[in-house]
């Protein structure tokens, strides 16, 4: 009895699911039929596109109006605008990249949120300097430590300033330090760099695993310390 | 410094313990990522080594903070 209950809800969730994702598959389905027909119906669902991009870089830009606050509210509604008109541009090169496996409104979000934020990063970071000297770093100079400092930190901090001066390349070191410690965002500092995103996280995974792997052969347990307190 | 600040420089230095992928893939990903996490399903089964890559990456971290956001307010 309980086996014929449990097929029946399994039935009745699953018909739900078919409908939530025929009712997707069909919203996207017609922005893509929108935006590749001609005349007035591409006018209007580029009209709503661009509206769907507006939304989202205005909710971006709200999100992080408080790391900029030397801003207007019109230099901001600005930027928002501008990442909207790049990231309709970018939507309509990819629309053949689209596979269907999220609704079109959330993929196309994607495209705005980052569009929005990589501005709002570098517009944070515009003028400051960036320290890109290897031997101009001090990791923890400024760290004064508690005088109840275990000394197994103590030892842990001496290990990691070795491991990053011995293990790793100038350009590893240079990357991951501004990275990790200075805080610099990504893609401020592939603009500086001439470099791309995905070509310094590569770098920076590349660092941190030879970093692990160096503490690792001198005995160093790292999981404790990097445990949330 | 703080334990806590200790423990944010070095979750930045050393990154995640678990394979990620990079952030080309975690782009590509994201919007079928995050709908798979607002359906509850084990997005992290299905899209392996993007929730490390969230753990590693501070950029692609606030961009899915952001879509998560919005997308959930769409579901509404």
């Amino acid at each position: 009895m309980s086996t014929v209950t449990l097929r029946g809800v399994e039935a009745g969730a699953s018909e739900a699911a078919v409908t939530a994702r025929q009712l997707q598959d069909d919203e996207s389905r017609a922005w893509l039929r929108d935006l590749r027909a001609d005349g007035a119906v591409r006018d209007d669902a580029l009209a709503r596109l661009h509206e769907l991009l507006v939304r989202a870089a205005r909710f971006e830009v709200a999100r992080r109006r408080v790391t900029l606050p030397h801003l207007r509210g019109d230099e901001l509604d600005d930027i928002a605008l501008e990442a909207a008109d790049d990231a309709l541009m970018s939507v309509l090169r990819r629309l053949d990249d689209f596979r269907g496996l999220s609704r079109f409104s959330t993929w196309a979000y994607k495209f705005a949120l980052l569009e929005a934020a990589v501005k709002l990063r570098k517009r944070a970071w515009q003028g400051r300097e960036i320290p890109l000297e290897p031997e101009a770093w001090n990791l923890f100079a400024s760290a004064r430590l508690a005088p109840d400092t275990e000394a197994e930190l103590a030892e842990l901090l001496g290990a990691v300033e070795r491991g990053i001066a011995e293990a790793l390349t100038p350009h590893q070191r240079r990357v991951l330090v501004a990275l990790a410690v200075d805080g610099v965002p990504i893609d401020v500092l592939a603009d500086r760099l001439g470099s791309t995103r995905g070509a310094l996280y590569k770098t920076l995974h590349d660092a941190r695993r030879k970093l692990r792997a160096q503490l690792a052969e001198r005995g160093i347990a790292l999981e404790e310390w990097l445990e949330e307190s | 410094m703080e334990r806590r600040d200790t423990t944010r420089i070095l979750r930045g230095l050393l990154g995640p313990a678990a394979p990620e992928v990079g952030c080309d893939t975690c782009f590509e990903e994201l919007d079928r990522f995050v709908e798979l996490e607002l359906a509850g399903e084990d997005a992290e089964a299905a899209i392996p080594g993007l929730r490390a890559h969230l753990e590693g990456c501070p950029a692609c971290r606030e961009e899915h903070v952001s879509l998560l956001a919005l997308a959930a307010g769409e579901q509404r």
